[in-house]
């Protein structure tokens, strides 16, 4: 008994590990399908209850809408990867575009100015929110929490809670304009679209996701972000500056959700100071559907775009065929219940 | 037979309460147990030697209902039982001591001890009976520990206390000690095998697993040994040498638990500290590093050692003293700047402090020196990414089917030596190995001492905080002794003995000597 020693008593640690290994690859990318699966199921679904939903025209609608979830939904997965949340972003988006209407028309600048102070609004709010989180030690959700109802409070004090318009066509052209638009004008006069292009917002969404996409997997500042959320004491003991690169994730946060601000101020041509309640929501809820995990350590930038066109999908699709946006509530929270849940399905053992 | 008291004639009279017949236990992919069959009669403890991964814990988790087996069967009490989950086998008698303690750190001690079986009058808590309840398991195991503070403000070693006089509390039937003593200390473990000496007598079985098998000596009656998830051998303890059981633990013998030295310490002192406060923690300390030495730090938990440790190299603060490295005096802030000035910390705690353990192996290689293997604006070369981590997964022998693997599903060992890659990737000058081998298996543990002399013996100068005497007498060239926060002696160590140090541990001696 004491010593058996054939050839199986030394089963190779490599194959069953080796078979696991696989199989969670393969589970990611199923998961990755999964995703991009259901949002063509959506799709084909869509077109075929609504026929006005396969069209560019309609295409071009729901990226736009999509544009604003996605943005902040990028900021959001910086900060929840390091273990975080930024609850602020709603709010923080309201005071950034009333801050560039203002500055336009009140300080009578260029709109380019205008645009880059709204921005930086954004940028300051982050940075405040990162200094509470890292040198107060506040928990996240209570110091965005707090700048959420200060950026708001500030917004609708700085506008008398009323709307700023009168800001000039050209003011529109970063929410409405598109690039490659092909136009030309008819023999009777009349402008034709021969392609509609694609929308300013579309072009910013792309570039700032490819580049975050990037920074967050080929650079030591995204490295950084996730040791952060997967262990922040083994983080600073490697000798990570833990505060600065949270503190950053913000930063970043707060950024984008000021250009998300300008953009949708933009294309209304009017600063709305009630803008984006709740969006922060539909921030996170894009990169929890996108595989983040709110515990932190995990998630993509792909994963929440994904994300965000699921929510976005869902909006217009059910728009479209007359569903109610009390019913559209109770659908979108099903689905977020049901992806998270698929999630922790995948991640279990 | 041993010469055991219920042995009459060479036959052990005493029943057998648990049996297992061939159990079985399969995973996808993996098969944890092979046929593995296992007795524990009344009052005997029964240890349960193996390497990480040899099944000990798959085994414990079917005794206690946390695992269903997929063939073989668990005898209980003579019964056949399949328990569905562990509130079944507490019920019916079966408690178990994790390994991982399970407290809730904003409870009280009493409050732990029952928790959800709490003494009840009408709807309320009885909490008079539940105190005094407490306070009698907590005295048994005479351990002084206030059952009304909350347990976050104990110490790891008063929590593994905590844990067991909550099985205690039980008044189980089978027992199951998984690591009962990795976070006690030596004075500690002795409490604990009174309490064990007791319950025997009293005929509890006792289900021990431990790696330092020679504290076995004081309490075990016979011990199974199983390997790669089978069955190798039952023998009476008394029957067996340390080395018969590492030697079929492993599958060969083990001549020494510690690799010949071929580092040669000289004069030349490179590192330095004096005088290091830290008000109510440590005070006074001061020792040096010679090239090419390792320098042992002993004493009992909570006497400061790894406060010293973690002082020097930034991660707490410190409020006097000087440190001095290569005769430079150091302005030491935070991790980043002991790092930046050549120290490394090798956390006791590696799974709280050591590793990001969601991240892969190379990940966690070059965490410490990213601007290693990135360009100046911070972008990943992911050619010189690979390399290193393979480089250092070569070096150390680090076993890992590759390097995306994620570092939680590695043993023990391997972590530990991704630690030690992800530090010597640094080229640090001084590193401190907080008990580099607690809950490592015997022949990674050689593998980690062999690793600490070649380090030493290419000039870096070691210290090596350890719980275990003859780790630190086997691997060491002179000792600190820590009692209270101060160093009460530096010892050479082929002139000292676990007695000498014991003595200044616990805080008989007064005198500074000096090896």
């Amino acid at each position: 008994m004491a010593d058996i020693t054939d050839e199986k008593s030394q089963p190779p640690a490599q194959p069953p590990q080796q078979g696991r290994r696989l199989s969670d690859r393969q589970k990611d990318i199923i998961q990755k399908f999964a995703a991009l699966g259901s949002l063509v199921v959506l799709a084909v679904i869509f077109s075929a209850t609504s026929s006005a939903f396969m069209t560019v025209g309609n295409g071009m609608t729901i990226a736009l809408q999509v544009t604003s979830i996605a943005l902040l939904g990028i900021g959001a997965t910086y900060v929840i990867i390091t273990g975080g949340i930024d609850l602020s972003v709603g709010s923080v988006l309201a005071l950034a575009g009333v801050v560039a209407a203002l500055v336009v028309k009140e300080l009578q600048m260029p709109i380019w100015i205008g645009m880059l102070c709204g921005i930086l609004t954004g940028s300051a709010c982050g940075l405040i929110n990162g200094l509470i989180v890292t040198q107060l030690k506040l928990p996240p959700f209570i110091a965005t929490l707090g700048m959420m109802l200060i950026a708001r409070g500030v917004a609708l004090q700085i506008t008398g809670a009323r709307a700023v318009s009168g800001l000039g066509e050209s003011f529109g052209e970063l929410g409405n304009g598109s690039l490659f638009r092909i136009e030309s004008i008819d023999d009777m006069g009349f402008p034709v679209v021969s392609f509609p292009g694609i929308p300013y917002p579309v072009v910013l969404m792309i570039v700032i996701g490819v580049i975050a996409a990037f920074v967050l997997n080929r650079t030591v500042l995204g490295r950084y972000i996730y040791a952060i959320g997967s262990n922040a004491d083994a983080a600073r003991l490697s000798g990570v500056n833990v505060s600065r690169v949270t503190a950053f994730t913000y930063v970043v946060s707060g950024t984008l959700a000021g250009l998300t601000g300008c953009v949708l101020m933009s294309r209304l041509v009017t600063a709305q100071p009630n803008e984006g309640v709740a969006y922060e929501l539909d921030a996170i809820a894009s990169a929890v559907i996108g595989g983040t995990s709110l515990i932190g350590g995990v998630g993509t930038i792909s994963g929440t775009i994904i994300g965000a066109f699921v929510i976005g999908i869902l909006r217009n699709g059910l728009n479209m065929n007359g569903v109610s946006a009390f019913t559209q509530q109770i659908i979108i929270g099903l689905v977020i219940l049901v992806t998270v849940w698929i999630d922790q399905l995948r991640n279990r053992r | 037979m041993g010469g055991m008291p219920a042995t009459a004639g060479g036959i052990d009279v005493r029943p057998v309460v648990l049996k297992l017949d061939n159990v079985s236990k399969e995973f996808p992919g993996v098969k944890a147990l092979s046929g593995v069959s296992f007795d524990l009669r009344a009052g005997e403890v029964h240890a349960v030697c193996g390497e990480n991964g040899a099944g000990k814990s798959t085994l414990m988790k079917i005794i206690s209902g946390v695992y269903q087996p997929n063939g073989g069967t668990v005898t209980y009490k003579g019964e056949p039982v399949q328990f569905a989950t562990t509130l079944q086998s507490e019920a019916a008698g079966i408690a178990i001591i994790h390994q991982e303690l399970n407290l809730v750190p904003h409870l009280t001690v009493a409050e732990n001890i029952y928790l959800a079986r709490e003494p009840r009058r009408g709807w309320l808590v009885d909490r008079r009976r539940l105190i005094a309840d407490a306070k009698r398991c907590l005295d048994r195991l005479g351990v002084d520990i206030d059952p009304n503070v909350q347990v976050r403000t104990l110490s790891v070693a008063q929590c593994q206390m905590v844990e067991i006089a909550k099985a205690l509390s039980l008044n189980a039937t089978v027992l199951i000690m998984d690591e009962p003593t990795s976070s006690l200390t030596e004075q500690e473990a002795q409490l604990l095998f009174k309490v064990i000496r007791d319950l025997k007598a009293e005929g509890t079985g006792i289900i021990y697993i431990s790696h330092r098998l020679d504290e076995m000596a004081e309490i075990v009656d016979r011990v199974t040994v199983l390997r790669d998830g089978r069955y190798i051998s039952t023998d009476d303890f008394a029957d067996l040498t340390i080395d018969d059981i590492v030697a079929r633990m492993v599958g060969r013998s083990l001549e020494d638990k510690f690799p010949e030295p071929t580092r040669v310490p000289g004069e030349d002192v490179i590192f330095s500290v004096s005088g290091l406060t830290r008000t109510g923690v440590f005070s006074d300390v001061s020792f040096d590093i010679r090239r090419g030495e390792i320098l042992g730090f002993a004493g009992l938990m909570g006497a400061g050692r790894t406060e010293v440790a973690r002082a020097i190299f930034g991660a707490d603060p410190l409020d006097a003293g000087t440190i001095t490295l290569d005769g430079d005096a150091l302005k030491i802030t935070d991790p980043r700047s002991a790092i930046e000035a050549g120290i490394a910390y090798l956390s006791e705690d590696r799974k709280a402090q050591g590793l990001a353990v969601k991240m892969p192996v190379d990940a966690n290689l070059v965490m410490a020196r990213m601007q290693a293997v990135s360009n100046s604006v911070g972008v990943i070369d992911r050619k010189q990414h690979r390399d290193a981590s393979q480089r250092y997964v070569d070096l150390l022998n680090i076993r890992t089917p590759s390097l995306s693997q994620p570092v939680r599903l590695l043993s023990g060992g391997n972590q530990q030596k991704i630690i030690i890659g992800k530090w010597l990737f640094r080229e640090p000058r001084i590193m401190f190995f907080d008990e580099p081998t607690r809950g490592i298996d015997v022949g990674a543990k050689f593998a980690i001492y062999q690793i600490m002399d070649e380090l030493a013996a290419n000039g870096i100068g070691i210290v090596l905080i350890s719980s275990e005497l003859p780790e630190v007498l086997g691997m060491s060239d002179r000792v600190a002794v820590f009692h209270g926060g101060r160093i009460m002696a530096t010892l050479n160590t082929r002139d000292t003995n676990q007695e000498e140090i014991m003595h200044y541990a616990s805080g008989s001696g007064r005198h500074a000597g000096q090896g």
